[in-house]
């Protein structure tokens, strides 16, 4: 235990540094992946038909993929395009790019679950279409999956981890680097381990209040 | 069409063999360990369930792929000498058994409270319930999740990858060092992990809806 | 069970509740019931909803817990001992041996869904009084027939209809041969055309003299099966005796209310 907070306190500062890293991928993953689920549930909503399919067949091939490979994929593949993308926003991209797809589905779900009634009342009262979704349907859709965003939120937070394996130096990273540099033993992992315990821990408590509140004002 | 991707694609499927090892020996002991776990919490004192809590807690709140560093640095430690194949296996199964605990005891609360006390007035006791009524309605609760958590495992087993254990993604990394063939090698192991996955994928999706029971 | 002993054991006390009383919280749902119910008799409990009515039955085998009073099933004491003028709450396994003694139907069915009717009706004489499958088997097949449930053996619960689940919860009730069977609002989760079946099986079998403590809100059954109608309201027994005497003459603005609002509906 003695040695544990030695080592604690000497690692200390890279480890804050990984932390940052590993906040800061979140917090740039989080909002793109949320941003690019609304905009795959815009062909549904919108009727497009093939454009609905194509999505489709979008999310089922992130679903039933591992992330690993889709980064691997941009990470390797987009220079020989001649697009030189850090690894930052490579790791950021391809994490939003699968997020996005789950976080879409949980979207719709959520919009089916909703009564038809809605949508007449929406129409009854004059509104277009666009309106109704904007105005009725999201924002309740919105409000009753707000549980399993927020679950899926956490999920993208510990999946930030993977940017490691294509060079960001991010808590799992420097947990690894720790160890193999400096000849630090395996508690170097239950500190990382910690830290991210830390992190979805917050987050998990965070999203709890955000979804009380709501479920206060509008259950 | 795709020379590179042909001419590893033995390679590659060799390395998907040892990914269908992998994950079918994470996802049968991590079922069995978490299934074990789930029930004893459900059985046991308090005690026992404040530690099942946290243990379920602990693993939920951290990335697996953490988990597998820490197996992999940690037994040499404890004196066991394991390979990187293995070491990501027990450690995947014990993190994995943490999902499978988590949604065993949702399937046990799931079931009604009439059907406890309809067995309480027959004259049954604690275990009797567990075993003859309980458990048999739980279980049937528990495939669909049991199916979507194998789902997050196998495509998990890529990051074995990282630790330094040989399978598909391995492989492919190994073949695009080598080629440069990054799209042909990648998008064609994505195939082969869709092709692996969307078969669960869609019996999940399908035994959520079958397998209610109407009370 | 030779005819001198039936005979000598007429009239004996098979449910006995002193002074019963239960809160939930704060608030104090029975307010010290006693109820006495001898072998052979049928027992009608009626009353308001939030009256108590079901939360006395479900102490009679002990799904709730109770703070004051006792209850004795053939003597034998319900989830309490008092010994030396200490209460004591008994061992689960005297709990389940108490029960089996006691038999249940519920409002809900509560029937096995993974089992089917035949095994649902044979899980109790098997697994917990330890009886041969064969002959098990009989004797469910029996109950099935005489609540005429008997061509549904081999269906799952989930493809009958309430009232036929309902039939069946009851022989599974039976098959533990108890001392008294209590009815739980059995009939009140059914639609009004599978409502008859369910009661005349009740008639029947309080015609052969089981012992009874039926919650109910169907006031013909009462009238025409009870040999004894408890009205409760407010947590406490406000009037009981012969359905005859007091459901024509009820005594208290309370019981008198309570019957012009469900006889209108009753017809």
């Amino acid at each position: 235990m003695e040695a544990f907070i030695v080592f604690f306190t000497r690692y200390l500062p890279a480890f804050a540094d990984g932390f940052l890293i590993t906040t800061w991928v979140a917090a740039l993953a989080a909002p793109t992946a949320m941003i690019w689920a609304l905009v795959l549930i815009i062909p549904r909503l919108a009727r497009w038909k093939w454009l609905t399919r194509l999505v489709d067949g979008y999310v089922e091939i992130m679903r039933n993929s591992p992330l690993l490979v889709q980064m691997y994929l941009l990470y390797f593949g987009l220079p020989l395009l001649g697009i030189f993308w850090s690894s930052i926003v490579c790791g950021v991209i391809a994490i939003a790019l699968q997020h996005g797809a789950f976080l879409s589905e949980i979207l719709r779900s959520g919009i089916q679950s909703l009564s038809q009634r809605q949508w007449e009342a929406g129409s009854a009262i004059g509104l277009r279409r666009s309106a109704v979704i904007r105005l009725v349907i999201l924002p309740q859709a919105f409000i009753r999956v707000l549980p399993a965003l927020g679950n899926q939120l956490i999920v993208l937070v510990k999946d930030t981890s993977l940017v490691s394996a294509i060079g960001v130096m991010d808590l799992t990273l420097t947990g690894k680097v720790t160890i193999e540099r400096s000849g630090a033993s395996f508690e170097a992992f239950i500190a990382v381990a910690m830290f991210y315990l830390v992190l979805t821990t917050v987050l998990g408590l965070a999203l709890r209040v955000v979804e009380v509140r709501a479920a206060r004002r509008y259950g | 069409m795709f020379p590179v991707l042909q001419s590893s694609l033995p390679y590659l499927l060799q390395g998907a063999v040892y990914t269908i090892v992998l994950s079918a020996i994470v996802v049968v002991f991590g079922t069995i360990l978490g299934v074990g776990v789930g029930v004893l919490a459900a059985v046991g004192g308090k005690a026992l369930r404040a530690a099942v809590t946290a243990y379920i807690f602990v693993f939920r709140g951290i990335p697996v792929l953490v988990v597998m560093f820490l197996g992999f640095y940690s037994f040499p430690a404890m004196g066991l000498r394991l390979d990187a194949y293995t070491a990501v296996a027990v450690s995947m199964i014990v993190y994995v058994a943490a999902f499978v605990a988590e949604a065993t005891r949702g399937a046990i609360a799931a079931v009604p409270a009439g059907q406890l006390e309809a067995a309480k007035s027959l004259g049954m006791r604690k275990g009797m319930m567990m075993r003859e009524i309980i458990l048999p309605q739980a279980m049937r609760l528990l495939i669909a999740p049991v199916l979507n958590i194998s789902l997050m495992a196998i495509k998990q087993t890529s990051y074995a990858s990282i630790v330094g254990a040989w399978e598909l993604s391995f492989a492919a990394r190994e073949v695009v060092e080598r080629t440069l063939a990054a799209f042909q090698i990648f998008l064609g192991v994505m195939i082969i992990y869709f092709v692996i996955c969307y078969p669960l994928s869609l019996a999940a999706r399908a035994l959520e809806k079958r397998l209610a029971f109407d009370h | 069970m030779n005819p001198a002993a039936d005979l000598a054991s007429r009239g004996e006390e098979i449910v006995a509740i002193n002074g019963l009383r239960k809160s939930f919280g704060a608030i104090e749902v029975l307010k010290g019931i006693d109820i006495s119910v001898k072998r052979g008799e049928v027992v009608v409990v009626l009353g308001p909803s939030g009256s108590g009515k079901s939360t006395m039955l479900r102490c009679v085998n002990f799904l709730e817990t109770f703070e004051q009073g006792a209850i004795t099933v053939n003597g034998r004491p319900v989830g309490y001992k008092t010994t030396g003028g200490v209460r004591k709450p008994v061992s689960e396994l005297e709990n389940a041996r108490l029960r089996e003694h006691v038999g249940m139907v519920f409002q809900s069915y509560n029937l096995f869904p993974h089992r089917t009717v035949l095994q649902n009706v044979m899980m109790g004489p098997v697994k917990v009084k330890g009886m041969n499958a064969a002959k098990a088997r009989d004797l469910a097949m029996r109950l099935l027939g005489k609540v005429g449930m008997d061509h549904k053996a081999d269906a799952y619960p989930g493809r009958l209809s309430g009232g036929q689940q309902q039939r069946v919860a009851i022989a599974r009730a039976l098959a533990m041969e108890p001392s008294v069977m209590l009815f739980d609002e059995v009939t009140s989760a059914l639609d009004p055309e599978l409502v008859g079946e369910v009661l005349k099986v009740m008639r029947e079998l309080a015609e052969e003299g089981m012992t009874m403590i039926v919650v109910t809100h169907e006031m013909g059954f009462a009238r025409s099966v009870a040999d004894r109608v408890i009205f409760m309201d407010g947590g406490v027994v406000v009037e009981a005796g012969p359905p005859a005497d007091i459901m024509a003459n009820p005594k208290t603005d309370r019981f008198r209310g309570f019957l012009s609002r469900h006889l209108s509906e009753d017809g």
